[in-house]
């Protein structure tokens, strides 16, 4: 796998490190409690001290440190979009690879499901269950996995009605291999590649999909903060204090952006076959 | 088709000294290495090359047409004394369609699918003669339509690309390439992808259309064939310079450059049989390693690795006083080489065939068939295809029956079919008499193993050539990593080869692997499903030579399905001649070969080139393309496009029976073992 040097993979790595920062080495630093509130100190701006102290990022509308707070919000966001992906990826290709390995009724059965899945509203199916089932986190990630296989699916599925016909599965299967086996080692590695494509693309909207679940009140609830929690938490006040719902945003921005734009540098080199880019031929 | 060497006339096309190289990272590669020619008027010059050698890119540099990454180093072309490097891109863009036109190989890619073919056609009309009325173009697009011999070509023009079968969609290529009546053709691999009855009504319709615009044309091909039949002179082209260049007669007659003798002598001949093929050794180089000096001495039978041919780069240099040109520095030494035993190697003692025979029956099939349903586009219910429609043939132990046809006629499915692939829909398949048709006998599949065409979807990208050849061995739960170094051995690859990964390896490697993961389990009997099409000719031979080796060796029974009449004659004992999922002909391979009783058998044979320009002859063109399989013509399945068609032949199918004695069996109700004369059979046609 090779990557194309290019100014948005800088760019993309640069944003990255940046939420890494905020989030693995922030919380390690001597910062303040992110729940600790100082209602004196309400609705600081940024780069301004509060006492003896710079309060780098302002205080929120309960005088919380908002530094410590998005580092809190950015791992809960962060530890929600990658379980996520993770389950739905793994949801996603075990069904499109049955779905496109074995055809007929399995197959009738599992795009039937995504094509029903896919003509209801996401957000509608996730603001009802959200509604029911109360969101802990737990619920949370479990909801948007089972929201979001479609994408994995349609490919896996797409990928392995093409692979089960090529000449190395057809050979397998006049050795004597079982289903089983042509899935495991000739299907799954082949669609990999394409299925963490896919992911990260998908990384981005659980992100942005929880944060507005999170803005409706529906996903995180507080004082445990997300950054879509935050923007909307912000969203009284951004008229005079725009940072508090700015700031969060810009985390989602960096993060989602970050991950897209290193995607791209990595697909443009590599494909299911992992074949070498084309020679010239005569 | 006349003399052109002497001609005073100043050539149509001249290119000296074309360098043309490819940009890259460790600086620029030299794609085409100092190419001279020159093409006279009405002329066909051919160049014959292997992948890889640069043909197709001298061409696309004459056209103007280099892919991004590749420039004109050094050089000029002239067409009719104007240099076409210096000519704006517009200027440009107005020679080629106008004074010179190209055909590519794949009509299927150079044909726009959503535009319909006459607008097609009528657009390059267009931008040659802006002046002209719409119904004059009208005219013209359906005039050079019915010269290509499209039939009601005013219907045609009105249909898309997906509607015109592949022979059509290359005669409509070749209709827009002569629409503007071009001086200069330039046909890359024109027929490649068609049939060989088709490729011949192709390359009768080229002529025809050449004979009446008057256009030169360049033929570029890997056939020898082709070039034998068609050219005037020819040129080899090896690692990106020619190796060889003279009239077609003396090339063919005296090949004097060692890679042309071993191209000649790897090449299965139609009208030869027995000896074993020449291999050349190696294969041919990447752009990136191509070798100092003479670019083919690693691989030179002549060589032997001497100073010369590793240091110079040999010049073109004319033997004698004629137009043969040869890029060796001991040309003088090839004739007593070329006539040596290291060139035309003697036949291996037969195989023990009948000994192996008697060990068991072999393969035996009975009444095979397979449909498959279709679902009809815009109406309700499927119709039946019969893809294999009652096949009988028993194939003994040890021995190689090659399956012959043209795309479609269901040969492949009868390979899979036995393989278990595809479930049989009736009848019988036993291997020494145990029915291994049903589902149950999964047991049996690891007896018979198979070798596909495409060396590059054979083999799992994502594994090493260790676990592919493991693999058999791993779902049998036999594996041993001694085994998988023996295989490797067995098909001529080192062992430090086995943790590379597919794609490192070129075309006729992959194939080697296939071979070895195919004998990994000792299988009986091998299934070559076009097992050497995808490859070049020099790679070809060594495939088939080892091939032959391994069946001598482990006492394999072969079923050989290919396309390649000539691969088949050299390979089988045995030949089968499929059309619409029947066996219209089988028995030994000199019965079918030298008295082909059924007249598609002999219009086969007569379509495919022979790489002798000495024997040009006339040949049976089939008219038409393949009916569709859907439904199939009543009565004999091959009468819409037969010569000696009666209405008997429409009433009754023939059965495959034993028609003209000696064991060989044809479906016809009018045998006749022999060629026909195809004068006499015209007259039939009339009558």
């Amino acid at each position: 796998m090779r990557v194309r040097r290019s100014a948005s993979l800088y760019f993309a790595l640069a944003m990255l490190f940046g939420v890494a920062v905020l989030v693995a080495v922030v919380p390690l630093l001597p910062v303040y409690d992110p729940y600790k509130q100082d209602l004196g100190a309400s609705l600081t701006p940024p780069f301004e001290m509060i006492g003896d102290r710079l309060s780098l990022f302002g205080t929120d509308q309960l005088g919380r440190d908002i530094l410590s707070r998005l580092a809190l919000a950015g791992q809960v966001s962060l530890f929600i979009g990658l379980a996520t992906v993770v389950l739905s990826l793994f949801i996603g290709v075990a069904l499109g690879l049955i779905a496109g390995f074995f055809r007929g009724w399995p197959d009738t059965l599992i795009m039937g499901l995504a094509d029903l899945q896919l003509s209801i509203p996401r957000v509608l199916i996730l603001i009802a269950v959200a509604a029911i089932v109360g969101s802990t986190i737990p619920v949370l990630v479990l909801l948007l996995a089972l929201t979001s296989w479609v994408a994995y699916g349609r490919v896996a599925r797409a990928m392995a009605m093409s692979l089960r016909e090529r000449e190395f599965v057809l050979s397998a299967v006049t050795q004597g291999a079982s289903a089983t086996w042509n899935i495991r080692k000739h299907l799954l590695p082949n669609v990999m590649p394409q299925m963490l494509i896919v992911g990260s693309f998908e990384l981005g909207q659980v992100i942005v999909l929880e944060a507005s679940l999170s803005y409706l009140g529906l996903g995180i609830q507080p004082p445990l903060p997300s950054w879509g929690l935050m923007i909307s938490e912000g969203q009284s006040y951004v008229e005079f204090d725009p940072w508090l719902s700015l700031l969060p945003g810009i985390c989602i921005f960096m993060l989602v952006a970050g991950v897209q734009f290193l995607t791209q540098a990595f697909t443009s080199e590599t494909d299911a076959e992992g074949e070498p880019a084309p020679r010239p031929t005569t | 088709m006349t003399a052109h060497a002497a001609d005073p006339a100043p050539p149509l096309l001249e290119v000296r000294d074309l360098v043309v190289e490819l940009a890259t990272p460790r600086g620029p590669l030299r794609v085409v290495d100092g190419v001279s020619f020159t093409v006279a008027r009405r002329e066909v010059f051919g160049v014959v090359g292997e992948s890889g050698s640069g043909k197709s890119i001298t061409m696309l540099a004459v056209m103007g047409l280099l892919p991004p990454g590749m420039r004109i180093a050094a050089g000029t072309i002239r067409l009719d004394g104007q240099s076409l490097p210096d000519l704006d891109a517009e200027r440009l863009r107005r020679l080629r369609g106008g004074r010179m036109a190209m055909i590519f190989q794949d009509p299927m890619t150079s044909l726009n699918p959503v535009l319909r073919i006459g607008t097609q056609i009528a657009e390059a009309v267009r931008l040659h003669h802006p002046d002209w009325p719409a119904a004059r173009v009208h005219a013209r697009v359906i005039e050079v339509l019915g010269l290509v011999g499209i039939p009601d070509p005013a219907r045609r023009y009105r249909q898309y690309p997906n509607e015109f079968s592949g022979g059509m969609r290359q005669r409509a290529m070749i209709a827009m390439a002569i629409a503007n009546e071009p001086d200069l053709l330039v046909a890359d691999e024109p027929t490649t992808a068609l049939d060989v009855t088709i490729q011949a009504q192709v390359m009768a319709v080229l002529a025809e259309a050449r004979a009446r615009t008057g256009a030169a044309m360049v033929l570029i091909t890997h056939d020898l064939g082709l070039v034998a039949e068609v050219a005037d002179r020819v040129a080899v082209m090896y690692g990106g310079r020619f190796m060889e260049s003279a009239a077609v007669e003396d090339l063919f007659r005296v090949p004097s450059h060692p890679y042309s003798v071993g191209l000649m002598a790897s090449l299965p001949r139609l009208d030869r049989q027995g000896e074993a093929l020449y291999s050349i050794p190696g294969q041919p180089p990447g752009l990136a390693d191509r070798p100092a000096g003479c670019a083919f001495h690693p691989r030179c039978g002549l060589s032997a690795d001497r100073a010369d041919c590793v240091a110079r780069v040999p010049e073109l240099r004319r033997l004698g006083a004629g137009a043969h040109a040869v890029a060796c520095h001991f040309a003088a030494e090839t004739p007593a080489w070329r006539d040596s035993p290291m060139v035309h190697p003697p036949a291996p003692p037969p195989a023990a065939a009948p000994a192996a025979a008697a060990r068991g029956s072999g393969l035996a099939v009975r009444d095979l068939c397979k449909e498959f349903r279709v679902s009809r586009p815009r109406r309700w219910g499927s119709d039946r295809l019969h893809a294999v429609a009652g096949l009988s043939f028993t194939i003994a132990r040890g021995e190689t029956l090659g399956l012959v046809g043209e795309s479609g006629c269901g040969k492949s499915t009868l390979g899979r079919v036995i393989l278990g692939l595809h479930q049989a829909t009736r009848g019988e398949i036993t291997l020494d008499g145990e029915d291994i048709s049903r589902r149950r006998a999964r047991r049996h599949r690891r007896r018979m193993q198979v070798v596909f065409q495409d060396p590059y979807a054979s083999l799992d990208p994502r594994m090493s050539v260790f676990e592919i050849i493991a693999e058999p061995l791993r779902i049998n739960g036999v594996f041993r990593a001694e085994r998988v170094a023996e295989m490797l051995a067995h098909v001529g690859l080192s062992p430090d080869m086995a943790e590379r990964r597919p794609a490192e390896f070129s075309g006729g490697q992959r194939q080697r692997i296939a071979i070895a993961r195919a004998l990994a389990l000792d299988p009986e009997i091998l299934i070559l499903d076009e097992a050497v099409s995808a490859l070049d000719v020099s790679i070809q031979a060594q495939i088939i030579n080892l091939l032959k080796g391994l069946q001598r060796r482990f006492g394999l029974t072969f079923l050989f399905i290919a396309h390649d009449l000539s691969v088949v004659r050299h390979i089988s004992d045995r030949v089968a001649v499929m059309y619409l999922g029947r066996i219209v002909e089988m028995g030994s391979r000199e019965q079918v070969f030298d008295r082909p009783a059924h007249p598609y058998t002999q219009s086969l044979l007569s379509a495919v080139p022979v790489a002798d320009p000495a024997a040009r002859r006339a040949r049976i063109i089939l008219e038409g393309d393949l009916p569709n399989p859907l439904h199939p013509p009543s009565g004999c399945a091959f009468r819409t496009r037969c010569f000696k068609a009666r209405p008997l032949c429409a009433e009754a199918p023939p059965a495959l029976e034993d028609r003209t004695g000696g064991g060989q069996l044809t479906a016809c109700h009018f045998p006749e073992p022999g060629m026909p004369a195809v004068a006499a059979m015209a007259a039939t046609r009339q009558g």
